[in-house]
């Protein structure tokens, strides 16, 4: 009986997916594939020991008729450190495919997305963490709770339920897998947020299923605001699971508003951000596999950013480590997002 | 293992609806780019500024205008990435290729 509901469901879903012809997007202007990302060059100092560390992530957009994208980023990452007793650098390259995934615009409601995806949990890892986006370099201490990418499906959307208020939502399941470069575990889960144009205040809320292993549960809540009046960034992130749980809270002001040295000051962003981590029941895990904090940990973060350019963006930050043994993380870089057409741009 | 067939069952049955429920409202008039020179253009690039202050705002700081080609493909990441809705993504891009 399971089967039979659950075949006429797919063959409910595939026939209306299918008659759906409502249009995803008649823009007169065809869109071309296009090769964007970023890249970056950061020093960070921490504990008193030097990295270096350069990378790209590159973005290939392939848009395909009306309402079909191919989208996929790869992450290539130097992490090069002063060996002991030696005047040199020495690393290695890390190279990760964050994501390689096909989507179908369905229509205003739907797009379906197939193939390796960022996970939907909170706002941070799908929205937050490209290197030219991010305010402050060092991801939050929470980040790898619910986070990573998925080999799966997922059914995602958005749109307006009033005049003021948005919706948005996404929905996956993922499959376990160990191939390399394409590990993933096999969970299921989704998020819902809520976009209140007029304060531009979003709220939502994610969940997690560990369908494998410890069949645990993860849980997060996400809060972002910029208030219209001035230009601030407001943004905070809560998540639980088994191995811990943790919050991070940042605003990010624009010197705009100014009027002493106008020219750079409109430039000029300073970033002020606090977490807290606190362990949970299966500390083990949490250092070894996800590299969490297995202590309680507070960290206050302060960052300087000035927009050189469109796109370049030079910046410096400060982060206290307070946690069982203190120390200061300092951090310096460069960040570029290029965008290349691969046809015909006009 | 019936639990399973019975949450994918609900899942697909909730993205049918959703399916249904975008056809059954296509006759909603959608916003034309394609007008120009008018005091809808006008209308509509404010608007399409407004939205994408608002959108495009929430995770970055505004870039500069790209080539309309590269500029409905970027839409369309973003559509996606960021779920924004389609009116938004409609009234950004024309915003965006003015």
């Amino acid at each position: 009986m399971a089967r039979l509901v659950l075949h006429f469901a797919l063959t409910a879903f595939v026939v209306t997916l299918l008659w759906s012809r409502s249009v995803a997007q008649t823009n007169e202007e065809k869109p071309v594939p296009i090769i964007t990302g970023a890249a970056g060059y950061f020093t960070n100092v921490d504990a008193g020991r030097t990295e270096l560390i350069p990378e790209i992530n590159p973005v290939l957009l392939i848009p395909i008729g009306d309402r079909w994208l191919i989208e996929s980023r790869a992450s290539i990452q130097g992490e090069y450190e002063r060996a002991p007793n030696r005047g040199s650098f020495e690393g290695y390259v890390e190279k990760k495919l964050d994501y390689l995934q096909v989507d179908y615009i369905a229509n205003r409601y739907l797009t379906v997305t197939a193939g390796r995806f960022l996970t939907p949990f909170g706002i941070y890892n799908e929205r937050l963490y490209p290197i030219w986006i991010r305010d402050l370099q060092l991801v939050p201490l929470i980040f790898p709770i619910g986070t990573g990418s998925s080999n799966g499906i997922l059914f995602r959307g958005g749109f307006p339920l009033s005049a003021g208020v948005n919706i948005n939502y996404a929905t996956y399941f993922s499959t376990l897998s160990t191939v390399n470069e394409f590990e993933s575990s096999r969970v299921a889960g989704g998020r819902m947020g809520f976009f209140f144009t007029r304060p531009r205040v979003e709220v939502g809320a994610s969940w997690q299923k560990e369908l494998q292993e410890r069949r645990t549960n993860s849980f997060g809540a996400h809060f972002a605001w910029q208030p219209p009046p001035i230009p601030l960034n407001l943004r905070a992130e809560y998540a639980r699971s088994h191995f811990g749980s943790g919050y991070w809270i940042e605003g990010a002001y624009r010197l705009s508003q100014v009027s002493l040295w106008n020219k750079v000051m409109r430039r000029t962003e300073f970033v002020a951000r606090m977490q807290q981590t606190f362990p949970g029941e299966d500390k083990p895990t949490a250092t070894d596999e996800y590299q969490f904090p297995s202590s309680s940990v507070r960290q206050p973060d302060f960052g300087l950013n000035y927009y050189i350019l469109d796109g370049l963006k030079a910046e410096a930050s400060y982060s206290r480590w307070l946690g069982k043994h203190n120390w200061n993380t300092w951090t310096v870089g460069l960040a570029y997002r290029f965008a290349i057409p691969l046809g015909r741009p006009q | 293992m019936k639990h399973k067939f019975a949450v994918l069952a609900a899942v697909l049955a909730v993205a049918s609806v959703l399916c249904w429920a975008a056809e059954s409202r296509e006759s909603t008039p959608t916003i034309d780019p394609v007008v120009q020179g008018s005091e809808k253009t006008n209308t509509m690039r404010l608007e399409g500024e407004k939205r994408f202050r608002t959108n495009c705002g929430r995770c970055h700081a505004a870039p500069h205008k790209f080539p309309p080609r590269m500029m409905a493909t970027i839409v369309r990441h973003m559509r996606v990435r960021a779920t924004i809705t389609e009116d938004d993504m409609r009234l950004v891009l024309f915003y965006m290729t003015q």
